[in-house]
Protein backbone atom coordinates (compact mmCIF):
# COMPACT_ATOMS: atom_id res chain seq x y z
CA UNK A 1 0.00 0.00 0.00
CA UNK A 2 1.68 3.22 -1.40
CA UNK A 3 2.07 5.54 1.63
CA UNK A 4 2.92 9.69 0.33
CA UNK A 5 5.54 11.74 2.10
CA UNK A 6 3.37 14.75 2.99
CA UNK A 7 5.34 17.66 1.99
CA UNK A 8 6.38 18.16 5.63
CA UNK A 9 8.97 21.15 4.49
CA UNK A 10 6.26 23.83 3.29
CA UNK A 11 5.41 26.49 5.54
CA UNK A 12 2.55 27.00 4.55
CA UNK A 13 0.85 24.11 6.32
CA UNK A 14 -0.23 24.47 9.63
CA UNK A 15 0.67 21.14 11.86
CA UNK A 16 3.77 19.21 11.24
CA UNK A 17 4.85 16.34 13.06
CA UNK A 18 8.66 15.51 11.91
CA UNK A 19 10.35 12.39 12.86
CA UNK A 20 8.28 12.92 16.03
CA UNK A 21 8.44 10.69 19.54
CA UNK A 22 7.65 10.40 22.45
CA UNK A 23 7.48 7.27 25.17
CA UNK A 24 5.72 7.32 28.21
CA UNK A 25 7.25 5.89 31.48
CA UNK A 26 6.58 2.20 31.18
CA UNK A 27 7.25 2.19 27.45
CA UNK A 28 4.12 2.98 25.59
CA UNK A 29 4.26 6.10 23.15
CA UNK A 30 5.03 6.85 19.71
CA UNK A 31 7.81 6.81 17.23
CA UNK A 32 8.65 8.78 14.18
CA UNK A 33 5.70 10.50 13.47
CA UNK A 34 5.47 12.08 10.02
CA UNK A 35 2.30 13.70 9.61
CA UNK A 36 1.20 17.46 7.83
CA UNK A 37 -1.84 18.43 7.77
CA UNK A 38 -3.40 21.33 5.33
CA UNK A 39 -6.14 24.12 5.89
CA UNK A 40 -9.32 22.61 5.48
CA UNK A 41 -8.43 19.53 5.92
CA UNK A 42 -9.77 16.52 8.26
CA UNK A 43 -7.34 13.94 9.53
CA UNK A 44 -8.25 10.41 11.04
CA UNK A 45 -5.62 9.05 13.62
CA UNK A 46 -7.34 5.20 13.13
CA UNK A 47 -6.00 2.82 15.75
CA UNK A 48 -7.10 0.53 18.09
CA UNK A 49 -6.84 1.31 22.07
CA UNK A 50 -2.94 1.51 23.32
CA UNK A 51 -1.88 2.25 19.26
CA UNK A 52 -0.32 5.70 20.55
CA UNK A 53 -3.23 8.12 18.55
CA UNK A 54 -4.08 10.07 21.78
CA UNK A 55 -0.14 10.61 22.46
CA UNK A 56 0.10 12.09 19.27
CA UNK A 57 -2.46 14.24 20.02
CA UNK A 58 -0.84 15.43 22.91
CA UNK A 59 1.90 16.30 21.14
CA UNK A 60 0.10 18.49 18.32
CA UNK A 61 -1.85 20.12 21.51
CA UNK A 62 1.46 21.17 23.39
CA UNK A 63 0.77 18.53 26.26
CA UNK A 64 3.90 16.70 25.80
CA UNK A 65 7.05 18.18 23.90
CA UNK A 66 8.19 15.19 21.58
CA UNK A 67 11.49 13.68 22.98
CA UNK A 68 13.22 13.62 19.14
CA UNK A 69 11.63 14.92 16.32
CA UNK A 70 9.94 18.36 15.84
CA UNK A 71 6.23 20.06 16.23
CA UNK A 72 5.40 22.81 14.12
CA UNK A 73 1.83 24.72 14.54
CA UNK A 74 1.63 27.25 12.46
CA UNK A 75 5.04 27.59 12.02
CA UNK A 76 6.40 27.28 15.50
CA UNK A 77 6.83 25.66 18.39
CA UNK A 78 4.27 25.49 20.97
CA UNK A 79 3.83 28.67 23.13
CA UNK A 80 0.60 30.81 23.95
CA UNK A 81 0.24 31.79 20.19
CA UNK A 82 0.16 28.14 18.91
CA UNK A 83 -2.40 27.54 21.54
CA UNK A 84 -5.07 30.26 20.91
CA UNK A 85 -5.52 28.81 17.84
CA UNK A 86 -5.73 25.51 18.73
CA UNK A 87 -9.57 23.79 19.78
CA UNK A 88 -8.91 20.66 21.84
CA UNK A 89 -11.52 18.14 22.84
CA UNK A 90 -10.20 15.82 25.28
CA UNK A 91 -11.68 11.89 25.07
CA UNK A 92 -13.66 11.87 27.66
CA UNK A 93 -16.52 14.64 28.12
CA UNK A 94 -14.71 17.32 30.51
CA UNK A 95 -17.29 19.54 32.26
CA UNK A 96 -17.85 20.30 35.58
CA UNK A 97 -21.26 19.15 37.35
CA UNK A 98 -21.98 22.26 39.01
CA UNK A 99 -21.68 24.72 36.17
CA UNK A 100 -24.08 25.79 33.84
CA UNK A 101 -23.28 25.26 30.52
CA UNK A 102 -23.04 29.09 29.83
CA UNK A 103 -21.01 29.29 32.13
CA UNK A 104 -18.45 26.37 31.05
CA UNK A 105 -18.31 28.28 27.67
CA UNK A 106 -17.72 31.92 29.56
CA UNK A 107 -14.73 30.59 31.83
CA UNK A 108 -13.44 28.89 28.41
CA UNK A 109 -13.81 31.77 26.75
CA UNK A 110 -12.40 34.34 29.03
CA UNK A 111 -9.18 32.21 29.59
CA UNK A 112 -9.40 32.36 25.58
CA UNK A 113 -9.02 36.46 26.18
CA UNK A 114 -12.88 36.63 24.64
CA UNK A 115 -14.55 40.29 26.01
CA UNK A 116 -17.60 39.73 27.69
CA UNK A 117 -20.51 40.63 25.31
CA UNK A 118 -19.11 39.50 22.03
CA UNK A 119 -18.37 36.32 24.20
CA UNK A 120 -22.25 35.82 25.53
CA UNK A 121 -23.33 36.20 22.38
CA UNK A 122 -20.73 33.56 20.96
CA UNK A 123 -22.03 31.28 23.63
CA UNK A 124 -25.42 31.51 22.72
CA UNK A 125 -24.55 30.62 19.28
CA UNK A 126 -22.59 27.84 19.34
CA UNK A 127 -24.62 25.99 21.94
CA UNK A 128 -27.87 26.90 19.76
CA UNK A 129 -25.72 25.56 16.57
CA UNK A 130 -25.36 22.11 18.29
CA UNK A 131 -29.21 21.98 19.25
CA UNK A 132 -28.54 22.36 22.69
CA UNK A 133 -29.52 26.71 22.67
CA UNK A 134 -32.50 26.07 25.38
CA UNK A 135 -30.39 24.24 27.68
CA UNK A 136 -27.62 27.21 28.41
CA UNK A 137 -28.74 27.86 31.74
CA UNK A 138 -28.99 24.43 32.76
CA UNK A 139 -26.05 22.18 34.97
CA UNK A 140 -24.08 20.51 33.42
CA UNK A 141 -24.89 17.47 35.56
CA UNK A 142 -28.41 17.33 33.94
CA UNK A 143 -27.03 16.71 29.97
CA UNK A 144 -26.76 12.84 28.79
CA UNK A 145 -23.09 11.77 27.14
CA UNK A 146 -24.34 13.06 23.91
CA UNK A 147 -24.90 16.33 25.06
CA UNK A 148 -21.81 17.14 26.89
CA UNK A 149 -20.13 15.94 23.95
CA UNK A 150 -21.79 18.78 21.90
CA UNK A 151 -21.01 21.04 25.12
CA UNK A 152 -17.03 20.03 24.96
CA UNK A 153 -17.34 20.62 20.98
CA UNK A 154 -18.66 23.77 21.45
CA UNK A 155 -15.89 25.03 23.76
CA UNK A 156 -13.52 24.35 21.20
CA UNK A 157 -15.42 26.00 18.53
CA UNK A 158 -15.52 28.91 21.14
CA UNK A 159 -12.56 31.14 20.48
CA UNK A 160 -12.36 30.55 16.39
CA UNK A 161 -9.29 27.70 16.25
CA UNK A 162 -7.52 27.46 13.26
CA UNK A 163 -6.42 23.86 14.41
CA UNK A 164 -9.23 21.78 16.18
CA UNK A 165 -7.86 18.92 18.18
CA UNK A 166 -10.57 16.01 18.88
CA UNK A 167 -10.02 12.83 20.62
CA UNK A 168 -12.46 10.05 20.06
CA UNK A 169 -15.43 13.03 19.60
CA UNK A 170 -18.47 10.50 18.83
CA UNK A 171 -17.70 7.54 20.89
CA UNK A 172 -20.59 6.16 22.28
CA UNK A 173 -22.66 8.79 21.10
CA UNK A 174 -26.38 8.64 19.73
CA UNK A 175 -26.62 9.36 15.72
CA UNK A 176 -28.42 12.55 16.25
CA UNK A 177 -25.19 13.57 18.33
CA UNK A 178 -22.89 11.88 16.28
CA UNK A 179 -24.48 13.70 13.28
CA UNK A 180 -24.46 17.35 14.57
CA UNK A 181 -21.30 16.95 15.77
CA UNK A 182 -19.51 15.70 12.26
CA UNK A 183 -21.68 18.69 10.86
CA UNK A 184 -20.05 21.05 13.39
CA UNK A 185 -16.82 19.72 11.96
CA UNK A 186 -17.10 19.61 8.41
CA UNK A 187 -18.29 23.11 8.29
CA UNK A 188 -15.25 24.09 10.13
CA UNK A 189 -13.71 22.46 7.85
CA UNK A 190 -14.52 24.55 4.89
CA UNK A 191 -14.07 27.42 7.01
CA UNK A 192 -10.48 26.56 6.51
CA UNK A 193 -10.29 24.95 9.38
CA UNK A 194 -7.40 22.30 10.08
CA UNK A 195 -8.95 19.41 11.64
CA UNK A 196 -7.36 15.96 13.19
CA UNK A 197 -8.88 13.25 14.88
CA UNK A 198 -8.59 10.13 16.65
CA UNK A 199 -10.42 7.96 16.41
CA UNK A 200 -11.14 3.82 16.26
CA UNK A 201 -14.48 4.19 14.09
CA UNK A 202 -13.18 2.79 10.36
CA UNK A 203 -16.26 3.58 8.98
CA UNK A 204 -16.38 7.11 9.96
CA UNK A 205 -13.22 7.58 9.25
CA UNK A 206 -13.88 6.04 5.29
CA UNK A 207 -17.34 8.39 5.54
CA UNK A 208 -15.49 12.08 6.88
CA UNK A 209 -11.81 11.81 6.95
CA UNK A 210 -10.13 13.63 3.50
CA UNK A 211 -6.85 11.71 4.76
CA UNK A 212 -6.81 8.77 7.09
CA UNK A 213 -3.47 7.84 9.14
CA UNK A 214 -3.32 4.37 10.42
CA UNK A 215 -1.24 4.02 13.93
CA UNK A 216 -0.52 0.65 15.35
CA UNK A 217 1.70 -0.08 17.96
CA UNK A 218 3.40 3.19 18.45
CA UNK A 219 3.95 3.36 14.23
CA UNK A 220 2.38 5.47 11.79
CA UNK A 221 1.95 2.64 9.46
CA UNK A 222 0.26 4.03 6.56
CA UNK A 223 -1.71 7.46 5.15
CA UNK A 224 -3.69 8.46 2.14
CA UNK A 225 -7.15 9.23 1.43
CA UNK A 226 -9.71 6.67 2.06
CA UNK A 227 -10.48 5.95 -1.51
CA UNK A 228 -6.64 5.03 -2.11
CA UNK A 229 -6.23 3.34 0.76
CA UNK A 230 -9.43 0.76 0.19
CA UNK A 231 -8.88 0.62 -3.89
CA UNK A 232 -6.53 -2.07 -3.82
CA UNK A 233 -9.00 -4.21 -2.60
CA UNK A 234 -11.46 -6.87 -3.57
CA UNK A 235 -14.96 -5.41 -3.35
CA UNK A 236 -16.57 -7.73 -0.60
CA UNK A 237 -15.24 -8.79 2.46
CA UNK A 238 -15.65 -12.27 4.07
CA UNK A 239 -15.24 -13.10 7.76
CA UNK A 240 -14.86 -16.60 8.68
CA UNK A 241 -15.31 -18.59 12.09
CA UNK A 242 -13.06 -21.60 11.18
CA UNK A 243 -10.83 -22.09 14.42
CA UNK A 244 -9.48 -25.13 12.92
CA UNK A 245 -8.07 -23.73 9.51
CA UNK A 246 -5.15 -25.86 8.24
CA UNK A 247 -2.36 -23.89 6.47
CA UNK A 248 -3.12 -26.49 3.13
CA UNK A 249 -6.62 -25.63 3.05
CA UNK A 250 -5.60 -21.77 3.51
CA UNK A 251 -2.79 -22.29 1.12
CA UNK A 252 -5.78 -24.01 -1.66
CA UNK A 253 -8.20 -21.09 -0.70
CA UNK A 254 -5.44 -18.10 -1.88
CA UNK A 255 -4.96 -20.14 -5.16
CA UNK A 256 -8.84 -19.42 -6.20
CA UNK A 257 -9.45 -17.27 -8.98
CA UNK A 258 -11.25 -13.62 -6.98
CA UNK A 259 -9.90 -14.64 -3.91
CA UNK A 260 -7.65 -11.73 -2.92
CA UNK A 261 -5.73 -10.84 0.33
CA UNK A 262 -6.13 -13.63 3.23
CA UNK A 263 -5.34 -13.40 6.57
CA UNK A 264 -5.65 -15.89 9.73
CA UNK A 265 -6.85 -14.24 12.43
CA UNK A 266 -7.14 -15.82 16.16
CA UNK A 267 -10.59 -17.91 15.30
CA UNK A 268 -10.36 -17.98 11.59
CA UNK A 269 -9.73 -16.59 8.27
CA UNK A 270 -10.70 -13.00 6.89
CA UNK A 271 -10.31 -12.58 3.01
CA UNK A 272 -11.54 -10.20 0.13
CA UNK A 273 -13.25 -11.50 -2.78
CA UNK A 274 -14.13 -10.39 -5.95
CA UNK A 275 -17.64 -11.46 -5.86
CA UNK A 276 -18.72 -13.03 -2.73
CA UNK A 277 -22.17 -14.45 -4.41
CA UNK A 278 -19.46 -16.85 -6.29
CA UNK A 279 -17.20 -17.62 -3.34
CA UNK A 280 -19.85 -18.05 -0.39
CA UNK A 281 -21.47 -21.09 -2.09
CA UNK A 282 -18.32 -22.77 -3.29
CA UNK A 283 -16.09 -22.43 0.41
CA UNK A 284 -19.71 -23.99 2.08
CA UNK A 285 -19.12 -26.80 -0.97
CA UNK A 286 -15.83 -27.55 0.42
CA UNK A 287 -15.11 -26.69 3.77
CA UNK A 288 -18.77 -26.51 4.87
CA UNK A 289 -18.34 -28.34 7.90
CA UNK A 290 -15.69 -26.68 9.13
CA UNK A 291 -17.20 -23.29 8.57
CA UNK A 292 -18.80 -22.40 12.22
CA UNK A 293 -20.21 -18.55 10.59
CA UNK A 294 -19.72 -16.01 8.21
CA UNK A 295 -19.59 -12.25 7.85
CA UNK A 296 -20.14 -10.84 4.67
CA UNK A 297 -19.83 -7.30 3.99
CA UNK A 298 -18.85 -4.57 1.08
CA UNK A 299 -14.94 -3.78 1.41
CA UNK A 300 -13.88 -0.62 3.60
CA UNK A 301 -11.20 1.05 5.52
CA UNK A 302 -11.38 -1.91 7.95
CA UNK A 303 -10.18 -4.50 5.59
CA UNK A 304 -7.39 -1.75 4.48
CA UNK A 305 -6.49 -2.17 8.29
CA UNK A 306 -6.47 -5.99 8.39
CA UNK A 307 -4.42 -5.93 4.92
CA UNK A 308 -1.96 -3.82 6.40
CA UNK A 309 -1.82 -4.73 9.84
CA UNK A 310 -2.75 -8.21 9.52
CA UNK A 311 -5.24 -8.01 12.77
CA UNK A 312 -8.55 -6.58 13.14
CA UNK A 313 -8.57 -3.17 14.44
CA UNK A 314 -10.53 -4.19 17.23
CA UNK A 315 -7.53 -6.15 18.62
CA UNK A 316 -6.06 -3.39 20.77
CA UNK A 317 -3.42 -4.13 22.88
CA UNK A 318 -4.72 -2.06 26.19
CA UNK A 319 -5.40 1.35 27.62
CA UNK A 320 -4.92 4.54 25.16
CA UNK A 321 -1.52 6.00 25.30
CA UNK B 1 -0.45 41.22 32.65
CA UNK B 2 -3.99 42.20 31.59
CA UNK B 3 -4.27 38.63 30.44
CA UNK B 4 -3.25 37.28 33.53
CA UNK B 5 -5.58 39.19 35.71
CA UNK B 6 -8.15 38.19 33.13
CA UNK B 7 -7.52 34.72 33.42
CA UNK B 8 -7.05 34.43 37.53
CA UNK B 9 -10.17 36.34 37.66
CA UNK B 10 -12.40 34.31 35.27
CA UNK B 11 -10.93 30.93 37.47
CA UNK B 12 -11.66 32.88 40.89
CA UNK B 13 -15.28 33.66 39.73
CA UNK B 14 -15.94 30.12 38.68
CA UNK B 15 -14.18 28.56 42.19
CA UNK B 16 -16.06 30.85 44.20
CA UNK B 17 -19.22 29.41 42.40
CA UNK B 18 -18.44 26.18 42.75
CA UNK B 19 -17.74 26.33 46.38
CA UNK B 20 -21.44 28.85 47.02
CA UNK B 21 -23.17 25.38 45.05
CA UNK B 22 -21.40 22.80 47.50
CA UNK B 23 -23.77 23.87 50.22
CA UNK B 24 -23.02 21.41 53.25
CA UNK B 25 -18.96 22.42 52.43
CA UNK B 26 -20.07 26.11 53.31
CA UNK B 27 -22.35 24.85 56.45
CA UNK B 28 -19.85 22.79 57.75
CA UNK B 29 -16.97 24.78 57.52
CA UNK B 30 -19.00 27.18 59.86
CA UNK B 31 -20.64 24.58 62.20
CA UNK B 32 -17.42 22.79 62.90
CA UNK B 33 -15.49 25.36 64.62
CA UNK B 34 -18.77 26.68 66.40
CA UNK B 35 -19.58 23.56 67.71
CA UNK B 36 -16.42 22.47 69.21
CA UNK B 37 -16.59 26.60 70.50
CA UNK B 38 -19.56 25.76 72.16
CA UNK B 39 -18.85 22.05 73.41
CA UNK B 40 -15.01 21.44 74.34
CA UNK B 41 -14.54 25.35 75.24
CA UNK B 42 -17.78 25.29 77.79
CA UNK B 43 -16.72 21.51 78.40
CA UNK B 44 -12.71 22.71 79.14
CA UNK B 45 -14.36 26.06 81.01
CA UNK B 46 -16.46 24.28 83.62
CA UNK B 47 -15.35 21.02 83.91
CA UNK B 48 -11.27 21.64 84.47
CA UNK B 49 -11.53 24.88 85.41
CA UNK B 50 -8.22 25.79 83.58
CA UNK B 51 -5.37 28.20 86.36
CA UNK B 52 -2.94 29.17 83.20
CA UNK B 53 -2.28 33.06 83.40
CA UNK B 54 -2.50 32.35 79.17
CA UNK B 55 -6.28 31.56 79.35
CA UNK B 56 -7.84 34.53 81.02
CA UNK B 57 -9.99 34.21 83.62
CA UNK B 58 -10.36 30.85 82.99
CA UNK B 59 -12.35 31.20 79.63
CA UNK B 60 -10.83 28.52 77.71
CA UNK B 61 -13.91 29.55 75.09
CA UNK B 62 -12.61 32.40 74.57
CA UNK B 63 -8.87 31.23 74.67
CA UNK B 64 -9.94 28.60 71.74
CA UNK B 65 -11.67 31.04 69.14
CA UNK B 66 -8.19 32.11 67.61
CA UNK B 67 -7.47 28.72 66.98
CA UNK B 68 -10.78 28.21 65.36
CA UNK B 69 -10.19 31.07 62.87
CA UNK B 70 -6.77 29.62 62.12
CA UNK B 71 -8.53 26.22 61.83
CA UNK B 72 -10.99 27.38 59.58
CA UNK B 73 -8.44 28.51 57.48
CA UNK B 74 -7.02 25.27 57.53
CA UNK B 75 -10.05 23.25 56.30
CA UNK B 76 -11.45 25.35 53.90
CA UNK B 77 -8.62 26.21 52.51
CA UNK B 78 -7.06 22.26 51.85
CA UNK B 79 -10.87 21.65 50.95
CA UNK B 80 -11.06 23.90 48.04
CA UNK B 81 -7.20 22.89 47.09
CA UNK B 82 -9.14 19.44 46.73
CA UNK B 83 -11.09 21.10 43.76
CA UNK B 84 -7.91 20.49 42.15
CA UNK B 85 -9.15 16.99 42.08
CA UNK B 86 -11.97 17.12 41.04
CA UNK B 87 -10.99 19.27 37.97
CA UNK B 88 -8.38 16.70 37.25
CA UNK B 89 -10.71 14.08 37.33
CA UNK B 90 -13.31 15.54 35.23
CA UNK B 91 -10.78 16.54 32.28
CA UNK B 92 -11.58 20.45 33.24
CA UNK B 93 -8.27 20.90 34.24
CA UNK B 94 -6.58 19.18 30.94
CA UNK B 95 -9.17 21.69 29.29
CA UNK B 96 -8.22 24.83 31.09
CA UNK B 97 -4.56 24.06 30.48
CA UNK B 98 -4.62 23.85 26.85
CA UNK B 99 -5.55 27.67 26.73
CA UNK B 100 -2.73 29.83 25.93
CA UNK B 101 -1.98 31.06 29.39
CA UNK B 102 1.01 29.28 31.46
CA UNK B 103 0.17 26.45 33.83
CA UNK B 104 1.31 28.73 36.43
CA UNK B 105 -1.38 31.56 35.60
CA UNK B 106 -4.18 28.55 35.77
CA UNK B 107 -2.94 27.09 38.88
CA UNK B 108 -2.48 30.69 40.37
CA UNK B 109 -5.86 31.38 39.39
CA UNK B 110 -7.31 28.51 40.88
CA UNK B 111 -5.23 28.89 44.54
CA UNK B 112 -6.71 32.20 44.58
CA UNK B 113 -10.39 30.52 44.97
CA UNK B 114 -9.13 28.35 47.34
CA UNK B 115 -7.37 31.55 49.29
CA UNK B 116 -10.24 33.51 48.94
CA UNK B 117 -12.73 31.24 49.93
CA UNK B 118 -10.34 30.05 53.40
CA UNK B 119 -10.15 34.03 54.24
CA UNK B 120 -13.73 34.82 53.93
CA UNK B 121 -14.49 31.21 55.84
CA UNK B 122 -11.95 32.09 58.49
CA UNK B 123 -12.94 35.37 58.90
CA UNK B 124 -16.68 34.50 59.23
CA UNK B 125 -15.49 32.65 62.21
CA UNK B 126 -14.44 35.79 63.91
CA UNK B 127 -16.80 37.84 63.22
CA UNK B 128 -18.84 35.22 65.16
CA UNK B 129 -17.06 35.12 67.89
CA UNK B 130 -16.91 39.03 68.47
CA UNK B 131 -21.09 38.89 67.89
CA UNK B 132 -21.34 35.37 70.33
CA UNK B 133 -21.90 36.74 74.01
CA UNK B 134 -19.18 35.10 75.97
CA UNK B 135 -16.37 35.29 74.12
CA UNK B 136 -14.33 38.40 75.01
CA UNK B 137 -11.56 38.97 72.56
CA UNK B 138 -9.41 41.82 73.99
CA UNK B 139 -8.04 43.50 70.93
CA UNK B 140 -5.19 44.46 73.02
CA UNK B 141 -3.78 46.98 70.04
CA UNK B 142 -7.20 47.84 69.26
CA UNK B 143 -9.78 46.50 67.07
CA UNK B 144 -9.05 48.27 63.86
CA UNK B 145 -5.22 47.07 64.26
CA UNK B 146 -5.97 43.63 65.64
CA UNK B 147 -8.60 43.38 62.46
CA UNK B 148 -6.13 44.27 60.15
CA UNK B 149 -3.40 41.91 62.13
CA UNK B 150 -6.07 38.76 61.99
CA UNK B 151 -6.73 39.45 58.02
CA UNK B 152 -3.14 39.63 56.62
CA UNK B 153 -2.66 36.28 59.19
CA UNK B 154 -5.22 34.32 57.55
CA UNK B 155 -3.95 35.55 53.83
CA UNK B 156 -0.59 34.25 54.59
CA UNK B 157 -1.50 31.56 55.95
CA UNK B 158 -4.17 30.68 52.93
CA UNK B 159 -1.25 31.16 50.77
CA UNK B 160 0.90 28.90 52.92
CA UNK B 161 -1.75 26.33 53.02
CA UNK B 162 -2.52 26.59 49.52
CA UNK B 163 1.39 26.32 48.78
CA UNK B 164 1.49 22.95 50.68
CA UNK B 165 -1.88 21.44 49.31
CA UNK B 166 -0.26 22.48 45.56
CA UNK B 167 2.43 20.75 46.20
CA UNK B 168 1.38 17.38 47.41
CA UNK B 169 -1.23 18.09 44.81
CA UNK B 170 1.08 17.34 41.91
CA UNK B 171 2.94 15.00 43.72
CA UNK B 172 -0.51 12.48 44.92
CA UNK B 173 -2.24 11.06 42.27
CA UNK B 174 -5.66 10.46 44.09
CA UNK B 175 -7.79 12.63 46.20
CA UNK B 176 -8.11 9.74 48.98
CA UNK B 177 -4.37 9.68 48.96
CA UNK B 178 -4.51 13.77 49.17
CA UNK B 179 -6.79 13.62 52.38
CA UNK B 180 -5.03 10.97 53.93
CA UNK B 181 -1.86 13.00 53.92
CA UNK B 182 -3.16 15.99 54.84
CA UNK B 183 -4.83 14.53 57.68
CA UNK B 184 -1.82 12.78 58.47
CA UNK B 185 0.46 16.45 58.32
CA UNK B 186 -2.39 18.60 59.54
CA UNK B 187 -3.79 17.31 62.64
CA UNK B 188 -0.36 17.16 64.19
CA UNK B 189 0.00 20.52 63.10
CA UNK B 190 -3.23 21.81 64.56
CA UNK B 191 -2.45 20.15 68.30
CA UNK B 192 0.58 21.62 68.57
CA UNK B 193 0.25 25.03 67.36
CA UNK B 194 -1.12 26.37 70.57
CA UNK B 195 -4.85 26.56 69.53
CA UNK B 196 -5.95 24.40 71.90
CA UNK B 197 -3.33 25.00 74.53
CA UNK B 198 -0.54 27.68 75.48
CA UNK B 199 2.84 26.10 74.30
CA UNK B 200 5.22 27.58 76.87
CA UNK B 201 3.42 25.92 79.49
CA UNK B 202 3.98 22.08 77.85
CA UNK B 203 7.32 20.01 78.79
CA UNK B 204 10.22 20.57 76.67
CA UNK B 205 10.21 18.39 74.00
CA UNK B 206 6.45 19.15 72.97
CA UNK B 207 7.55 22.81 73.21
CA UNK B 208 9.88 22.48 70.22
CA UNK B 209 8.11 20.36 68.58
CA UNK B 210 5.13 23.30 68.73
CA UNK B 211 7.90 26.05 67.68
CA UNK B 212 9.32 23.89 65.11
CA UNK B 213 5.77 24.23 63.58
CA UNK B 214 4.53 27.01 60.76
CA UNK B 215 1.12 27.04 62.10
CA UNK B 216 2.02 28.11 65.73
CA UNK B 217 3.13 31.45 64.53
CA UNK B 218 0.11 32.30 62.66
CA UNK B 219 -2.18 31.19 65.87
CA UNK B 220 0.62 32.95 67.74
CA UNK B 221 -0.24 35.89 66.12
CA UNK B 222 -3.94 35.94 66.37
CA UNK B 223 -3.75 35.49 70.34
CA UNK B 224 -1.56 38.39 69.96
CA UNK B 225 -3.96 40.53 67.93
CA UNK B 226 -6.94 39.38 68.96
CA UNK B 227 -7.50 37.88 72.21
CA UNK B 228 -4.44 38.24 74.46
CA UNK B 229 -4.36 41.48 77.18
CA UNK B 230 -0.69 41.58 77.09
CA UNK B 231 2.32 40.45 75.02
CA UNK B 232 3.80 38.21 77.25
CA UNK B 233 4.58 34.95 76.81
CA UNK B 234 3.74 35.44 73.33
CA UNK B 235 6.64 35.16 70.24
CA UNK B 236 5.27 38.36 69.15
CA UNK B 237 4.37 39.58 65.88
CA UNK B 238 8.06 40.57 64.77
CA UNK B 239 9.11 37.03 64.71
CA UNK B 240 5.72 35.54 63.44
CA UNK B 241 5.14 38.01 60.67
CA UNK B 242 8.53 36.71 59.50
CA UNK B 243 8.45 33.03 59.57
CA UNK B 244 4.61 33.16 58.49
CA UNK B 245 5.50 35.41 55.93
CA UNK B 246 8.52 33.92 54.52
CA UNK B 247 6.97 30.54 54.48
CA UNK B 248 3.84 31.51 52.53
CA UNK B 249 6.24 32.91 49.66
CA UNK B 250 8.31 30.25 49.15
CA UNK B 251 6.15 27.46 49.68
CA UNK B 252 3.24 29.15 47.44
CA UNK B 253 6.08 30.31 44.78
CA UNK B 254 7.56 26.33 45.05
CA UNK B 255 3.95 25.11 44.15
CA UNK B 256 3.35 27.14 41.46
CA UNK B 257 6.88 26.78 39.96
CA UNK B 258 6.18 22.84 40.26
CA UNK B 259 2.80 23.42 38.13
CA UNK B 260 3.16 21.36 34.74
CA UNK B 261 1.27 21.50 31.36
CA UNK B 262 -0.25 17.61 31.30
CA UNK B 263 -1.81 16.57 34.09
Amino acid sequence: MPTPEPDIASSQIPVRLTGASFVWPGGRGVADVNLAVQRGEIVTLLGPNGAGKSTILKMLSGEVAPQRGEVSIFGEHHGPSARRRIGLVLQEPSTDDLMTLRETLQLHGRLFGLRRNALYQRCQELLDSLGIGDRANDRCETLSGGLRRRLDIARALLHHPDLLLLDEPTLALDPDSSLAIWETLHDRASDGAAVVICSNDTVEAERNADRVVFVNDGRQVAQDTPSSLTSGLKSDALELDWPELRAADLDELTRWDGVGDTIRTDDGLHLTVDNSAEIVPRLFQTYGSQIAGIRIRESSLRDAWFKIVGRPIENGSGPEA
Amino acid sequence: MIEFAHASLALLNRDIRAVARSRSQLYSSLLFPLMLLALLGTGVSSGLSPTSPRILNGDYTSFLAPGMIAMTALFSSTFSSAGFYRDRESGLLRAMLASPHSPQTILFGKSLGAILIGTIQALAVLVLAVIIPGIDLSWQYGWLGGVATVVVTVLALNFMLSGLSLLLALKIKTMQGFHLVMNLVLFPLFFLSGAFFPLDEVPTWLEAIGYANPLTYAVDLLHYASYADSPDGLIGPLIDGLVLGSLAALLFAFGLRRAPRSV
